[in-house]
């Protein structure tokens, strides 16, 4: 069978890719080894976040973010999200002077999305915090989203302009015959103009198949959620120099997530929990938050996630074949960024440019000495 | 060290005590943990603290417990109750919750028995106040001597008919039996009426029973379908079809019930290999003779490892204990046939007995997978079938793609009471065979588990001493 476009992982980032290119008319197939959203960009926590972004992301974070806020609307369907603001929390001075010595960077730069508050404000925004929390930044667009929902919403938009899913079916091998591709999975065998690469955890063994080497490494960071508790929070919390991250659902869980790892069996698609680590993530929940100690924890989990050495992802045209492109490694803060880097694909491959600068996510950053 | 043992055995019902005792008697260094206050698991609750004047109402086969609860408290076992396991890693590690501390011991063998479940009956109203399981008034009745009077006991098996018997000889009225063992039953099983005759106490058991219950003068409604329970805000009585003619019952309280299921989240959680049981219409771990599971140190015994009843539990944990020692290297491959041999034999003829019974008491589709849209599959997260197929119609064809778009299955229960549903529903959505569909992904914790308890992670806490436990 032909396609014009074929990617390979049914996540976020290949999901809203198939949207926008078939929404530009591109005949599109996505093959996803096991079903649409089955590991971090259905699993993640949700997080749409702008606030504490590394400068090499903001452009792109500001434009996703700003589509986020509509967009229910552009894809005709529930990704979930609620703007509920993000606050981070600093404990001393030091933290204090951290975020003014980046907001001072950002204003620099044209930014204006992060506003540092005073202790005052922190608890009219979170009266539940603990009393020597003494300020912190918040960035009022932020919230979040319910991973399945939304990447479920990016593949049925995308499967409205035609755009077709494969699920079930494992890339096999892939071969570069003069500009076009041949794509064969452990069911069939394809043609395609272009390839696109947004397979996760697996996206190093993908790309090797693509001809680029990568250095990618993947790990299992782990969540929790509580049962139902009464409303105490509404902005999602983090904080500056603590691993403290949760937030508050509509229906009263809170999940508790924070960065803590778990063991990653990439091999068979399984993660472990280390519950050491998630003990001392509800143990700086419990102390920033003190009416957390009665909450009550009702599932535990982690997903596998890819990441790169300088935690920036790799997004952009392969380098040593044509017709080739990647979008991995968001290292655990891509999910926010599924509304703009599919669609900065796409007009990549039907335009060839984008008004993004590209470069700190190259491929081959890693090969060049300047990094 | 004091908190490592050759074995560990989760649950102290007639699997997991039987389990300790052999292994006691084989010279094992032996922990049970169990979550209730006192031994003897569901069936032999509370039987030697019962609150009733005259226990033996509840008949023989709970009060023959007594004898093995006895048994089990004079063994030398090191015996933990109110222990409540939260997390059994891989390496043997148990981690359990007594008095709010977090606790700890390492198994080198694990026996465990987390026992069975009713199986949910995803009917119209069945989330009503005043709609309970029939096994959650046996409980009542064992525990706190509490029934309620004028109740309607609906749908089939043995149990069922045990626990009217048991209200009926205390002499609380009943309004109605609602039974929906289907007429083709007797047919199905009489191809298996050769393991039922290797039985004949059971069987003229379970016909005394339904005697007791004729007798008595209380309605029964045969080969009754279609069930669905009336009611707004509170049951107010049950609605069933019975030869074409729509009937209907008045009651505050109905009691439902259709057989039990292996309690899954346990097994599920330890990565254990499962397969769907045809015969017992659940999902089941796969193990071999001697309850070994697809984890070389762990096995499965009692209800949890397929439905087989209290008798066979009891020959179920001696042969896992008889092969745990021969795993520890403690008893010699001849010694562990030799021993087997005669509880290998006595699970093969409760084996025979069991296919029988499901035949007969197979419980029906309708009242499994529910056919009309806004009967509730998962209570806790408020899902009805009509939801789970609008997702489904969305592309989630995998119970944990649906558990993630519509929070089936994310609820407190941890989908103990919409699993089988889910899987069901999604195996007759695409007309596959349920074992291709698969089951939730679960992990620990095995129940709720306060912030407190997990943080207390950092420091946590040996084993109690046997000393301290008895105090």
């Amino acid at each position: 069978m032909n396609f014009d476009a074929i990617i390979i992982g049914g996540g976020i980032h290949g999901s809203a890719t198939a949207y926008y290119l078939s929404k530009a008319g591109m005949k599109t197939l996505v093959l996803e080894k096991d079903y649409v959203g089955r590991h971090a960009s259905g699993v993640n926590a949700g997080g749409v976040r702008l606030l504490g972004r590394d400068f090499a992301e903001v452009p792109l974070s500001k434009e996703a973010m700003s589509r986020w806020q509509t967009l229910d609307d552009e894809l005709e369907g529930d990704t979930g999200f609620r703007r509920r603001s993000l606050i981070n929390i600093a404990i001393d001075d030091a933290d204090m002077s951290t975020i003014k010595t980046r907001i001072t960077k950002l204003t620099g730069l044209g930014y204006d999305h992060e506003i540092q508050i005073d202790q005052q404000e922190l608890r009219e925004r979170l009266p539940h915090a603990a009393h020597n929390c003494v300020g912190g930044v918040v960035s009022e667009q932020d919230g979040y989203a319910i991973p399945y929902k939304a990447t479920s919403a990016f593949r049925r938009a995308a499967e409205r302009f035609g755009a077709t899913f494969h699920e079930g079916e494992t890339l096999a091998n892939l071969r570069q015959i003069g500009d076009a591709w041949q794509v064969r999975t452990d069911k069939a065998s394809y043609d395609t103009g272009t390839l696109i690469n947004c397979s996760g955890a697996w996206a190093d063994k993908t790309a090797m198949m693509m001809g680029d080497n990568t250095p990618l490494s993947y790990s299992a960071p782990m969540l929790m959620i509580t049962a139902r508790m009464p409303h105490f929070a509404g902005p999602v919390v983090g904080a500056i120099s603590r691993q403290l991250s949760f937030k508050q659902f509509e229906n009263g869980t809170v999940l508790i997530g924070g960065g803590a790892k778990g063991f990653a069996d990439r091999d068979n698609n399984r993660t472990t929990l280390d519950y050491k680590k998630l003990a001392l993530a509800a143990e700086t929940t419990k102390t920033f938050f003190p009416i957390m100690k009665t909450a009550v924890i009702n599932r535990m989990w982690a997903g596998l996630e890819a990441y790169m050495p300088d935690n920036l992802p790799v997004i952009g045209a392969g380098v040593n074949a044509r017709n080739a492109y990647h979008a991995f490694g968001f290292s655990a803060h891509g999910f926010q960024l599924g509304p703009v880097v599919g669609d900065v694909l796409a007009q990549l491959i039907t335009t060839g440019k984008t008004s993004f600068d590209l470069n700190p996510f190259r491929i081959d950053r890693f090969e060049r000495k300047v990094l | 060290m004091s908190d490592i043992f050759d074995i560990v055995i989760i649950g102290a019902g007639p699997a997991g005590m039987s389990a300790a005792l052999e292994a006691a008697q084989q010279g094992a260094s032996v922990a049970v943990l169990d979550r209730k206050a006192t031994p003897g698991g569901q069936i032999y609750r509370d039987v030697t603290q019962s609150p009733l004047l005259d226990p033996s109402v509840l008949g023989s086969e709970y009060t023959e417990g007594a004898e093995l609860v006895e048994a089990f408290m004079e063994a030398d076992i090191d015996r933990h109750q109110n222990a409540d396991v939260w997390h059994i890693g891989e390496t043997g590690e148990v981690l359990y919750s007594q008095d709010n501390q977090t606790r700890r011991l390492v198994a080198r063998e694990l026996i465990i028995s987390p026992g069975a479940m009713e199986r949910p009956f995803p009917i119209e109203g069945w989330h009503l106040p005043g709609v309970m399981t029939a096994g959650s008034a046996q409980v009542m009745l064992k525990s706190d001597g509490m029934v309620k009077d004028g109740a309607i006991f609906a749908g089939t098996g043995p149990l069922l008919y045990l626990i009217v018997a048991q209200y009926l000889r205390l002499g609380v009225t009943v309004n109605a039996v609602v039974d929906t063992t289907p007429a083709g039953g007797v047919v199905r099983a009489m191809q298996y009426i050769g393991g039922a005759l290797r039985k004949p106490a059971y069987l003229i058991k379970g016909l005394m029973l339904l005697n007791e219950i004729h007798r008595a003068g209380v309605p029964i409604f045969r080969h009754a379908s279609n069930l669905s329970v009336l009611g707004e805000s509170k049951s107010v009585g049950l609605q069933f079809e019975q030869d074409g003619r729509t009937h209907s019952v008045n009651a505050d309280h109905i009691f439902l019930h259709q057989g039990v299921i292996p309690n899954l989240n346990m097994t599920r959680a330890l990565g254990i290999e499962h397969h769907w049981a045809e015969q017992q219409l659940c999902w089941t771990p796969t193990l071999d003779d001697w309850g070994q599971s697809s984890i070389p140190h762990i096995a499965v015994v009692g209800d949890a490892a397929g439905i087989q009843g209290a008798e066979a539990a009891r020959h179920a944990g001696r042969l896992a204990a008889l092969k745990a020692m021969n795993k520890l290297g403690k008893l010699s491959e001849a010694s562990l046939q030799q021993q087997s041999s005669d509880h290998l034999r006595a699970m093969k003829s409760f084996k025979a007995f069991r296919s029988f019974l499901d035949a007969y008491y197979a419980p029906t589709p309708e009242h499994r997978i529910p056919a009309a849209s806004n009967t509730l599959a998962c209570r806790c997260e408020e899902q009805t079938m009509g939801q789970l197929r609008a997702g489904f119609e969305q592309g989630a064809k995998d119970p944990n793609a649906l558990k993630a778009l519509t929070r089936c299955g994310m609820g407190p229960c941890q989908g103990r009471q919409c699993g089988h549903t889910v899987s069901e529903l999604l195996a007759v959505w695409q007309n596959k065979p349920v074992s291709d569909i698969g089951y939730y992904r679960l992990r620990s914790p095995q129940r709720l588990l306060s912030v407190d308890e997990l943080s207390q992670f950092q420091n946590i806490k040996p084993a109690k001493k046997p000393a301290e436990v008895s105090a």
